[in-house]
């Protein structure tokens, strides 16, 4: 070892030792001196005197509960009028005013909250997380649905979700997909509920909600949202003008159980039983692409009533045709 | 057609009533597992701004940018009955600011003037300083900066005024967009009555 650097070795222990020192003299000082938090000193009434009374804490309280069990009820009824008008009454005038009844309630008065669609994410983690809990009202309004849909079909599509009823009253000029590729972009939704579910089931600090992040209508239904996701729900107005109901169609998750639970329904839409004209047209008239061989099939069949509209027989049921 | 008895309607009957009673029985576990209305809510002893010991120059915006209501949903509240009701209260004055003529800071901290300043009790009007003064936060103006928690964390205040969800305002996100945000995940979600109590933010934890 050299002068030099035995000489550097000295001046760095002299260094540290320096360092020390005066750090620990430092936090030394602050123990020294505790600092008293004075929690206690806050002023109360007998001190401040004059006749004060303290002020109570302005707490507004969240939306009343029995509204929360009206929302239910409302769905609940809305779904049944929708049986009804459909099966029994076969008038889409009044199915369409029920769907803009439900689009002004569910959509703009409740802000498209609370919806099933979403409620899958929480039952999901509901179900998954011990710690995690959803209130009764989230659990009726994820089950009501599914449970009419395993005796009716997709009732809900049809008159009662905001979400499916901005896309019915924008469709204008409807194509027909081409059966390949509308069985291909149905399967796109099944996907969408297994990647949704798996980025809700993950533990609390990443989970991740993605169906009410990619909501493409609350935006709408709030009045204000994000530029990207109302670009997009602009997007799926204009694309629902020429294709019927796109999102419900291929990307809706909760569209995906409802059409799965729909293939055991008791009963549907039925065209005309058993005297159809074989005309074609309700098959045409149908955005949706789900009349095959002169019947509505369950799965895909979003009673819109449509069908009944173009049907000489329904429209005029004493004619000759 | 549901009339007929077919091997067909036979078998979607029977499956019907196994999708049926599977829907049923989850919604029974998890019906006995509700534990009743809950909303989202700001731990103040998680928050930056109100947590003791937080040490941090810059005061944290995140609940006023981040919130989806244009106006955040998440005001600053101040607790009456632990304020001190100081003379020169730091949440409510710039205490940087130059003194004016009656010895009080001459600019006010909160940048949307939402604090309002009101002698109560036994009020001298000739020894002002020795008065108390109440701090009333109006929620119209306020949108949750945090400014004023920041400041009315002790040392200087006692910490009485807190940021907090006004579920009237609040759309109840099924996930909050602050809580993805909040570095502390100080956004919980929490049973109504228990969300309404205003807590008393705790220090940090001693490691």
């Amino acid at each position: 070892m050299t002068g030099v650097q035995r000489f550097r070795r000295c001046l760095l222990a002299v260094l540290v030792f320096l360092i020390l020192t005066i750090d620990s003299a430092g936090t030394g000082l602050a123990h020294a001196v505790p600092y008293e938090r004075p929690v206690e000193t806050a002023p109360q009434e007998e001190t401040i005197g004059g006749g004060y009374a303290t002020p109570p804490v302005q707490k507004p309280r969240p939306r009343a509960y029995w509204l929360e069990i009206l929302d239910v009820v409302l769905l609940a009824a809305a779904m049944a009028v929708n049986v009804w008008l459909v099966l029994s009454r076969r008038d889409r005038r009044w199915v369409l005013a029920l769907t803009a009844a439900c689009l002004a309630y569910f959509g703009f008065y409740r802000e498209g909250c609370i919806c099933p669609i979403g409620s899958i994410q929480n039952v999901a983690v509901a179900l998954t997380d011990p710690g995690y809990s959803i209130p009764i009202v989230v659990t009726a309004v994820f089950f009501l649905p599914l449970v009419v849909a395993a005796f009716y079909g997709r009732v809900f599509c049809g008159g009662v979700c905001p979400l499916g009823a901005m896309q019915e009253l924008v469709v204008l000029k409807p194509v027909q997909v081409p059966r390949r590729l509308d069985y291909a972009l149905g399967l796109l939704k099944y996907a969408y509920l297994a990647v949704a579910i798996i980025a809700a089931v993950q533990p609390a600090v990443t989970r991740d909600f993605l169906i009410c992040r990619f909501d493409p209508f609350v935006g709408f239904f709030r009045r204000e949202g994000f530029a990207h996701m109302m670009l997009i729900g602009g997007g799926f107005l204009v694309l629902g003008m020429f294709v019927g109901r796109p999102y419900c169609r291929y990307l809706c998750p909760y569209g995906g159980l409802l059409s799965w639970i729909s293939r055991v329904a008791r009963r549907g839409v039925t065209i005309t039983p058993n005297k159809e004209l074989d005309c074609g047209l309700c098959a045409e008239a149908c955005p949706y692409g789900a009349i095959e061989n002169m019947r509505a099939v369950r799965k895909e069949c979003l009673y819109c009533a449509r069908c009944y509209a173009a049907c000489p027989r329904e429209t005029n049921p004493g004619a000759l045709v | 057609m549901s009339g007929e008895v077919s091997r067909r309607n036979v078998l979607s009957s029977v499956v019907r009533g196994a999708v049926i009673a599977s829907l049923g029985g989850t919604a029974g576990y998890l019906v006995q597992k509700a534990k009743g209305q809950i909303v989202w809510q700001v731990d103040a002893s998680r928050c930056v701004n109100s947590r003791l010991g937080e040490v941090s120059a810059e005061v944290c915006r995140l609940c006023t940018t981040e919130c989806v209501v244009a106006q955040s949903a998440v005001r600053a509240v101040n607790n009456f009955a632990e304020c001190g009701r100081c003379y020169i209260c730091p949440a409510y004055f710039n205490i940087k600011s130059a003194v004016d003529a009656k010895g009080l800071p001459s600019e006010k901290l909160c940048p949307r003037d939402a604090i309002r300043r009101e002698p109560i009790g036994w009020v001298d009007p000739a020894d002002p300083a020795n008065n108390f003064y109440e701090y009333i936060i109006d929620e119209e103006k306020c949108d949750g900066c945090g400014l004023c928690v920041k400041a009315c964390k002790e040392p200087l205040g006692l910490g009485s005024i807190v940021l907090s969800v006004r579920h009237s305002i609040c759309v109840d996100c099924n996930r909050c967009a602050i809580s993805t945000a909040c570095p502390k995940d100080a956004l919980v979600q929490r049973p109504t009555e228990e969300a309404l109590s205003v807590r008393k933010a705790a220090p940090l934890a001693t490691p």
